[in-house]
């Protein structure tokens, strides 16, 4: 058993609603996304191509951050091949951030959503920030989202590195990850991609596909296929949500 | 213990800018662990000048107490008479990077969670273990020393303190020798770079700060020839870099880098402290520079927040806490002195 994820590029619009949903899933601070982007531009006009590669923790099997981490405050996951972070045993080293070689582990610098803490109000008579985190009930913003705390702290202490979990809370409830259920065109399948009777493993063995700098030998569970073709347009749509699901 | 050390004594000149740095570095430190973020970082350059200030200090420990158990191994008695000073040196720079180190972690505490969490596949965690037992070492040393036993322990110490300080500086060279994902980084030559970077700085150390004649021959010695081996090295570097088609590597050595060493190693007998003092600021330059590059270039997503490449200028913050490094080595080394040696040579100032 094995989580892993499978981005269809042909079906991928670039619409960004996977950080979207991942940033209010996961109350990501100003500054950095856990899901994000590379893009790519490349050729001579009028030949030009346009990339958008949608990326986040890729989850490798023998992952650099969880093998530089002194303090084994990264980890993977025995159960369910993801790579963890404990905020506890974390030191602030960011040995992680330097191994990591896709660039997706940040760290909070300050204390994050500290804005919010501000009692300074714009107007006379208008809320403060820290009336209206008050008013909402909610932790570091008024938009923290409870659940994101039953595996991980809603607001990470600063000092501390942070990184996509795959929405492991959500996956304890049978749920697949926030960027999955937003993506509009079903570009994004998630799944058991160790058995190969799964969806996400039926699409790697029917695509081929591969993960970022997978040379490096760090095996990650993130698989890209299909590069985008305009003559493929017309090929037949998979409808979102189709044998996703943790 | 020295008894007859009185106020007037902190009333010197070095004293007053040691306690300067202490205060300006300290405050920097402080507001850093407590308050909130000062550092020109962001989350694709994550290790900076403080960084910087902890390796180039540790290195420069390692290097002594290797030059220490060199003598005492080869029963060197013109480094075995300034044991004492050359212990109290070592100490004192590393406890100075450990401080510039408990700077960039932003807490004293997680310097020792280090060692209380394991990762034995982590670099940084031997490094942290490692500096921990040469420290212990040191003082150990420093205590038989001061309480006169010497015997059956002092070659199985000197010993120790060699594996343990060279082993140390190795490992230091492999926290980023084992990134394989930083073509600037990646491979075991920045181990020995560290390595001989060590010995270039700790021996030049002895040479600006105990300028006695024999000792200022030996360890002259020492530092003209692993200022030889590091200016070798770094040319290696420069023409591996000229030919190399790695993507993403920009490369971080220089022919401009050779000259502080080949300058240092040709004409120390003519200008020992001066010329010692630029192979110092020319091992600080290396380490700056391998440090810095690794990380210039931007993974992944972080390319889209600040660019491919970036660029890096340290701030007043950071600079503050090279000065406070080096003012907690200084004024560790100058109490050692004052009161821990009586009325023997002390440190030139």
């Amino acid at each position: 058993m094995g989580y892993g994820m499978v981005i269809d590029q042909q079906l991928c619009v670039g619409c960004a609603a996977c950080t979207i949903a991942c940033k209010i899933e996961n109350n990501t601070p100003v500054g950095f996304n856990w899901c994000d982007k590379i893009t790519r531009t490349s050729g001579k006009f009028p030949n030009v191509r346009y990339e958008y590669i949608s990326t986040m923790c890729n989850h490798c099997d023998n992952a650099p951050c969880v093998a530089a981490c002194p303090t084994q405050a990264m980890y993977k996951d025995a159960g369910t091949g993801l790579t963890l972070h404990d905020t506890n045993k974390c030191i602030g080293c960011k040995a992680c951030i330097v191994a990591c070689p896709y660039g997706v582990i940040s760290i909070n610098w300050q204390r994050p959503h500290r804005h919010w803490a501000q009692r300074d109000q714009l107007a006379e008579g208008c809320f403060s920030p820290r009336e209206m985190l008050e008013e909402s009930g909610g932790e570091g913003s008024p938009h923290g989202n409870p659940e994101r705390g039953t595996t991980y702290p809603v607001v990470r202490p600063a000092g501390s590195v942070e990184k996509c979990t795959f929405c492991d809370h959500r996956l304890l409830e049978g749920l697949a990850p926030a960027c999955v259920d937003a993506c509009p065109s079903g570009a994004r399948q998630f799944g058991d991609i160790d058995d190969p009777n799964s969806e996400v493993s039926r699409l790697v063995a029917k695509h081929g596909g591969q993960g970022l700098r997978e040379e490096l030998g760090t095996r990650p569970r993130v698989i890209y296929i299909r590069d985008y073709k305009p003559q493929r347009r017309f090929e037949p749509f998979r409808p979102a949500g189709e044998g996703q699901g943790a | 213990m020295n008894a007859n050390v009185s106020l007037r004594d902190f009333a010197t000149p070095t004293w007053i800018l040691i306690a300067v740095g202490l205060v300006a570095g300290g405050a920097v430190g402080l507001y850093e662990m407590f308050f909130g973020h000062l550092f020109a970082t962001n989350n694709a350059l994550v290790w900076t000048l403080p960084l910087v200030t902890y390796i180039f200090l540790a290195l420069m420990s390692t290097g002594i107490s290797l030059v220490l158990a060199y003598g005492l191994i080869m029963k060197e008695e013109a480094i075995t008479r300034h044991t004492r000073p050359l212990l109290i040196m070592a100490i004192g720079i590393l406890l100075g990077g450990f401080t510039a180190l408990a700077t960039e972690l932003g807490s004293l505490l997680n310097m020792v969670w280090i060692l209380l969490s394991p990762n034995l596949s982590s670099p940084i965690w031997w490094m942290g273990a490692l500096y921990s037992v040469e420290l212990v070492l040191l003082a150990v040393k420093l205590v038989m020393d001061l309480k006169g036993r010497h015997g059956v322990f002092d070659m199985p110490l000197a010993w120790g303190t060699l594996v343990i300080a060279a082993a140390a500086a190795i490992t230091i060279g492999a926290v980023f020798g084992t990134v394989i994902g930083r073509p600037d980084y990646h491979g075991a030559f920045l181990s020995v770079v560290t390595l001989v970077s060590a010995l270039v700085s700790g021996s030049a150390a002895i040479v600006l700060l105990r300028p006695h004649s024999a000792l200022t021959e030996t360890a002259g010695r020492i530092f003209r020839q692993a200022a030889l081996l590091f200016a070798a090295l770094i040319l290696v570097r420069v023409a591996y870099e000229a030919h190399s088609t790695v993507a993403g590597m920009l490369g971080w050595a220089s022919i401009a880098m050779l000259a502080p060493f080949l300058i240092a190693a040709a004409l120390l007998p003519l200008a020992p402290r001066l010329l010692a003092l630029l192979g110092i600021v020319g091992a600080l330059w290396v380490q700056y520079s391998f440090i810095i590059t690794g990380q210039l270039v931007s993974l992944g997503q972080t390319a889209h927040w600040y660019g491919a490449v970036q660029s890096y200028q340290p701030n007043i913050p950071e600079a503050l806490i090279l000065v406070l490094g080096i003012a907690v080595a200084a004024a560790l080394i100058k109490l050692g002195e004052q009161f821990l040696m009586r009325g023997e040579g002390r440190a030139a100032t």
